[in-house]
Order: C-alpha cells, then structure tokens, then sequence
C-alpha cells in the first residue's frame, strides 16, 4: 500500500462498486428478486474460496459459480424455496472448507469481512472495466425492469427477448461477484438491498428512486469507509450498519411526516366537531 | 360505434382453435375480428374468456388450429387483476413509459400521472391501466373485466376512454358488468355462439 498513500485505488474501486451494486439493487426491488441475489452472492463467495484454496484466478471461478447458480434459477419457479436453500448449500460449503483447510479459512475471512482497504489494482482495472460497461448498459437494462413491471398487462414494450435476458443475467452475476470481492459478501448483500429499500419509500418515480438509491450507497460507504478506518473496524459489518442506518432514515422520516399530517387532520377534525358543538 | 364484421378488414382470425396452458381446455372455436372492429365477449365465470385472450396475446398455448394476424399487427391486454406490491416507487408517467404508451389529454387521468402507483385507489389505478392501453398504438385491444374496480368517480371517464377509440383499433373485451357494458354501445357476442 506504499504506492498508494492515499488509499486510491481502494476507495475508487470501492466506491464503483458500491454505485453498481446501489443501481443493480434498484433493479432487483423492481424484479421482486432478493432471494436471488442471497443465493448467487453466496455461491460468489463460495466460488472466490474455492479459488483461494487452490491457487485459481478468483473472479472467474466465483463468476463461474455465481453463473451456474443464476442459470439453475432462472429454470425454476419457486422463488423462494430454492435460492434459500442454496443459499444454505453455498455457507454450508465455505463452513466446511474453512475449518478443514487453513488456506480455505482465511479466504472465507477475507469474503466475509470485506477486506476493500486491500483492493489491488487488477481488480480495480475489472471494476472499471464492469462499471464502463454499466454505464453502457444502463438505458438499457432501467427499460427492461421499467418493461417488467407492467406485467399481467401486455404493452408494446412488454416483449422480452432472450438476448436480453442473457446479457441482464450476466451483468447481474459480473455485478454480484465484484460486490463480493471487494466489499466482502455481507456489504455486497447490504449494498445491494438496503440502499433501493429506503429509496423505494419517498422516491416519487423511478428517475428518483434510481438517483436516490444511488446517493443513498453513496453515502453508506463513505460513511463505512471512514469509520471502519478510523475505528481499525472490518469494513464489511461498518459497512452494513451504516447501510441499515441510511436506509432506515427515509423511512422514519416519511412514518414521522405521515404521522404529523394524520394527527393535524385529526386535530382539525375534532376542533370542527367543537365549533358545531358550539353553534 | 364499431364497425360491423362484414364490412371490416380482418386483423385476427382463429380457424379451429384448442387452447389451454398444459393441455387444451377450450375449443374449438372460431373467431373473426375486422380491422376497427369492437366487440363485447360474454359467458359465465370459467367459460374460458381471459384464457382466449391470453391465448391472442401468446400466454397460453394453441394445440391445435390456427390464429392468423395481418401483417405487422401490434396487440396489447389489460388482465383482469394487476396486483401492486406494497412498496412501488414508479408514478403514472413510469406507467405509460413501461407500457409504450402516449399520454392521454384526459384530465382525469392526467391528475394521476405523477402520483405513486403505490398510493392510488384500486378505481385509480384501473382507470390508469385502461387509459394507458387505450393510448399505446396498438391495432388490437384486448380488454379483460376492465370495468372492475371502477368506482363511481372514475366510472364515466372510463367509458369515455373507450368512446374516444380511434375506428382503425379493434377491440375485444370481457365484462360481465351490464350497466357498463351498456355504456360502451359495443355489441355483445356469447363465448358459446364461437364454439
């Protein structure tokens, strides 16, 4: 890290993450996929170890992996059941190879705790390359969830060729396994879902919820950034408290608007009861 | 109102039809829609109308028969139930977006446009569903029960929507709604009469 005395190269990587994983979250609220997402990360993390253990290059293991998983539910219809119980076959996996083998153990750390202050720059480089191609993607993938969403009715743009699903897939799973790899699987996971939550609550369309999700990752991981460093924290459980802080806060504020508007109705209400009264 | 079929351009014609989703339920029918043509299906509940419109629109299977379009026809459904999730952060104009749609110069509807879906009343929201596959540019509707749920508030624009049709879009439609139904002046056809 002598090279780079301002942690660079972390922060950007980093940050880019986080930004991608915020947008890709976005789109999976409006999916209705979370248990997905559990699933996929997880067999990310699973495939990451793996390729520790033996000396393989890590993303495309975890990428492999991850792949194999979003392809197997893709076939499926329960939504639920089965990533979930994948989910538990990719921890129990890692649990078994982390106390059997040293080397799988400190991976499975590494995965876990999120080690972003030690991102190097190959990843970095894959991270840029991932984030230029989401930007690219972009337009494209917000009219395929936007498409989505009119679902029972059929519009002119409710068509969904297979291309498209392919090409979404895959990013979603390039997304997933960068998240995992450079923040570690529970802040991808954070990042990922809380993020869109709170947006979803005061968001007034879906340019604003998109822009909202995005400031809200934002601020989640320069918050976690500075606090994990200053308090010599793992970063990925600084990382998802911050988040579920953050994203608990649009949500309280829009309880506590509501609250007020239904109590000043109520107050009128009854202060019109006393005025008849009265008369 | 609606053009008569004698006199229409055929746009959908089904020859012999047997249609269901993993085995065939219904059939076989035949049915002629002309270019502007509108039209009202009737029958009991189960008899198999949402499943025929499902089928027009490729979400349910044809085992036998055919269905022939005319060339470059472009068709849109409103189902009979769109259920909203709890939490739903698109507003009417994300609505019209996802579904190709131009925005209407209705001002009843406009009012909704930039409110959350999430946050409409079921009268609203169907209201806003129907208007906006009125104003997609679809050669055929397909309209299933879209008289549930409107209320008396939105009842009216509703059947003014319909009334405000351009003559080249056909329309075929399921209600069991007769006050509505009356409303629309489209001429009723029993499921059974295309058995």
């Amino acid at each position: 890290m002598n090279s780079d005395p301002w942690w660079s190269v972390p922060f950007a990587g980093g940050l880019a993450v986080t930004l991608m994983l915020a947008f890709a979250g976005a789109g999976l609220f409006l999916r209705g996929s979370v248990w997905q997402a559990l699933a996929v990360g997880q067999w990310a993390a699973l495939g990451g170890v793996v390729a520790a253990t033996v000396t393989l290059p890590v993303v495309p293991v975890a990428v492999s992996l991850a792949g194999a998983v979003m392809i197997l539910l893709h076939r499926i219809r329960d939504r639920e059941r089965w990533p979930l119980a994948l989910f538990l076959a990719g921890l129990a996996l890692v649990t078994l190879l982390s106390a059997n083998l040293p080397q799988a153990n400190l991976a499975a750390a590494r995965w876990a705790e999120g080690q972003v202050y030690f991102l190097d720059r190959e990843l970095l480089w894959t991270i840029v390359s991932v984030t230029v191609a989401s930007l690219l993607l972009a337009p494209l993938l917000v009219r395929i969830w936007l498409s989505a969403q009119a679902s029972p009715d059929v519009g002119l743009r409710s068509t969904h060729r297979g291309g498209f699903v392919v090409l979404e897939a895959a990013w979603w799973v390039g997304v997933l396994v960068l998240g995992t790899a450079a923040l570690g699987l529970p802040a991808a996971l954070a990042a990922l879902l809380l993020p869109a939550w709170g947006a979803a609550s005061v968001a007034r369309g879906l340019s604003g919820f998109l822009a909202l999700s995005l400031l809200l990752g934002t601020t989640v991981f320069m918050l976690g950034w500075f606090s994990a460093l200053h308090l010599d924290q793992p970063f990925a459980p600084v990382f998802v408290t911050w988040a579920l802080i953050i994203a608990a806060v649009p949500r309280a504020t829009l309880f506590l608007v509501d609250s007020w508007k239904s109590n000043g109705s109520r107050k009128r209400q009854i202060d019109q009861r006393t005025g008849d009264r009265r008369s | 109102m609606s053009a008569s079929p004698e006199s229409a351009q055929p746009i959908l014609s089904c020859t012999n039809i047997r249609v269901g989703f993993d085995r065939p339920v219904l059939g076989p029918l035949d049915l002629r829609l002309g270019r502007g043509e509108k039209m009202v299906l009737t029958g009991p509940n189960g008899a198999g109308k949402s499943l025929l419109l499902r089928c027009l629109i490729g979400k349910a299977r044809v085992f036998s028969g055919q269905v022939q379009r005319s060339p470059r026809t472009k068709t849109c459904l409103l189902a009979q139930e769109h259920p909203r999730p709890a939490l739903w952060p698109l507003n009417g104009h994300d609505w019209f977006r996802a579904l190709g749609a131009r925005v209407p110069g209705d001002s009843s509807v406009r009012t909704l446009l930039s409110r959350r879906l999430d946050r409409l009343s079921g009268g609203q929201w169907q209201l806003l569903r129907l208007a906006a596959v009125l104003h997609t540019s679809a050669d055929i509707l397909l309209l299933d029960e879209p008289a549930n749920h409107l209320d008396a508030e939105v009842r009216d624009s509703a059947l003014g929507l319909l009334q405000s049709l351009p003559p080249n879009t056909a329309l075929l439609m399921t209600s069991h709604d007769a006050q509505f139904l009356a409303g629309t002046g489209f001429p009723e056809v029993p499921l059974a009469d295309l058995l």
